[in-house]
């Protein structure tokens, strides 16, 4: 059952990234709208529920960009490891983290995707532009990030309490 | 034997490894789509199709009832009439140089006669890395892969990816696309590529040649691919090393691919690659 409201949440976000947001140019340089998700199903759900996620959505990514295949699964493999392996040290669910969490998936996600392109690309030379994007990213990542992993967190609230309600008047 | 911290990092390393062989094997940017990727692209793209419509749909509403219908009207109408003029006058200059030059080869007629799909771009790369867009035309259209896409102003890009009902087009501004084209003056050949910053890189053009700011780019049909003769942009900037035997030539493109909405697929065109099994 949980998976559905994590598939819905996903759809949702890529098409609000692929077809909404190209029309405003204030979200030009916006980062990628399933990075919050990924982390956030990395930070405070359980690792089944979150590899299945990534597995789809990361595949579903990869199907629609113009990315080698198997970038976007990449991303969000390393990302839900990076968090899994910070969360033994680190309380990243805590309220003055979160900014920096997602700032910090999202400068990962950029660094993979010019490594890649680093790879198959030759003579690829850094740009302005380039470090233009991923500041702009980051910064958009600061301000906005943690708003969305308290709008998954309260949406999942909503979800468990909605499905329990169900299941206990079926019972 | 060993201690857990070392295991791990051996495990991260190796994982890291696999990852990028993985990457490496999987790089199939130019292979065709196989089941499960067409499954995929099937899934999204309705949703994809339907939100633009209805974002078209509500813009459309704005502009033309509700802020200056019939200056919104007028304006579409003297946009299109522009767009054709401007077509048609690069069009009839390539065919006086051509007929100047005596090209009696150059089958020009044929090459704007090829039939052509009109296809609707249904989303953008979810990436700012790559240029990509998908349109709502594919394989059961007569979509193959390795077909141009082009507009009225230009070329825009190449057939990539097929699935049943959409593909995905690699646009010129893309790093990774290649159009072989030549200056309209002068006929100096070189490659165009893409760039980061959505311009245009006229590489491999030749020091000895004459280019100046200004000059018109378009393609030269020697690819294979784009029919000869489609405007591709302007030369912006010229720059000539003092060693190498190449100039530095900037294109800015005159397709504006921030606003791309309807496509152009030219079909039949000679040999389009076959999509891999």
């Amino acid at each position: 059952m949980k998976h559905f409201l994590n598939i819905f949440i996903g759809l949702f976000l890529i098409v609000i990234q692929t077809t909404v947001m190209p029309h405003i140019p204030i979200f030009e340089r916006f980062y990628d709208l399933l990075t919050p998700l990924v982390l956030y199903l990395s930070i405070f759900r359980p690792v089944r529920e979150t590899t299945v996620i990534i597995f789809i959505f990361g595949f579903l990514m990869d199907n629609i960009s113009g990315g080698p295949f198997g970038l976007y699964l990449t991303v969000y493999f390393w990302l839900f490891l990076s968090v899994r392996w910070a969360i033994t040290f680190l309380h990243v669910g805590d309220s003055f983290l979160l900014p920096f969490v997602v700032a910090v998936g999202v400068l990962m996600e950029n660094l993979i995707f010019i490594g890649a392109d680093a790879m198959f690309e030759q003579n690829l030379q850094i740009s302005q532009i380039m470090i233009n994007t991923v500041v702009v990213q980051v910064l958009w990542a600061i301000f906005t990030g943690p708003f969305f992993l308290m709008l998954f967190n309260y949406s999942h609230r909503r979800w468990d309490r909605w499905t329990k309600k169900i299941f206990a008047q079926k019972s | 034997m060993f201690s857990k911290k070392m295991v791990m990092i051996v495990g991260v390393i190796a994982m890291m490894a696999v990852n990028i062989i993985l990457l490496s094997v999987f790089n199939r940017r130019y292979i065709s789509y196989y089941r499960p990727g067409r499954i995929a692209v099937s899934v999204i793209a309705p949703f994809q199709k339907a939100s633009s419509k209805s974002i078209r749909f509500l813009r459309d509403i704005w502009y033309h009832y509700f802020f200056l219908v019939h200056v919104a009207e007028e304006n579409d109408t003297l946009k299109k009439t522009l767009d054709k003029s401007f077509e048609k006058n690069i069009r009839y200059k390539e065919i006086q140089l051509s007929n100047s030059r005596l090209r009696s080869l150059l089958d020009f007629k044929k090459t704007m006669t090829d039939p052509v799909l009109s296809a609707e771009v249904i989303g953008t790369d979810p990436s700012p890395w790559f240029k990509t867009v998908l349109i709502d035309k594919g394989k059961e259209d007569g979509v193959r892969r390795g077909m141009a896409v082009v507009v009225p102003k230009g070329i825009a890009g190449q057939i990539t990816e097929v699935s049943s009902h959409y593909s995905k087009v690699l646009l010129i501004i893309d790093p990774n696309s290649a159009v072989d084209a030549l200056v309209q003056n002068d006929r100096s050949r070189g490659i165009i590529k893409g760039d980061a910053a959505g311009a245009l890189i006229f590489k491999y053009v030749l020091r000895k040649h004459d280019i100046s700011v200004g000059d018109i780019v378009v393609s030269s049909g020697l690819d294979g691919v784009f029919p000869k003769g489609l405007v591709l942009g302007q030369v912006s900037d010229v720059f000539k090393p003092k060693a190498g035997i190449f100039q530095e030539v900037t294109v800015r493109p005159y397709v504006d691919f921030e606003k791309l909405e309807e496509v152009l697929v030219v079909l039949n065109r000679k040999k389009p690659i076959e999509p891999s099994k």
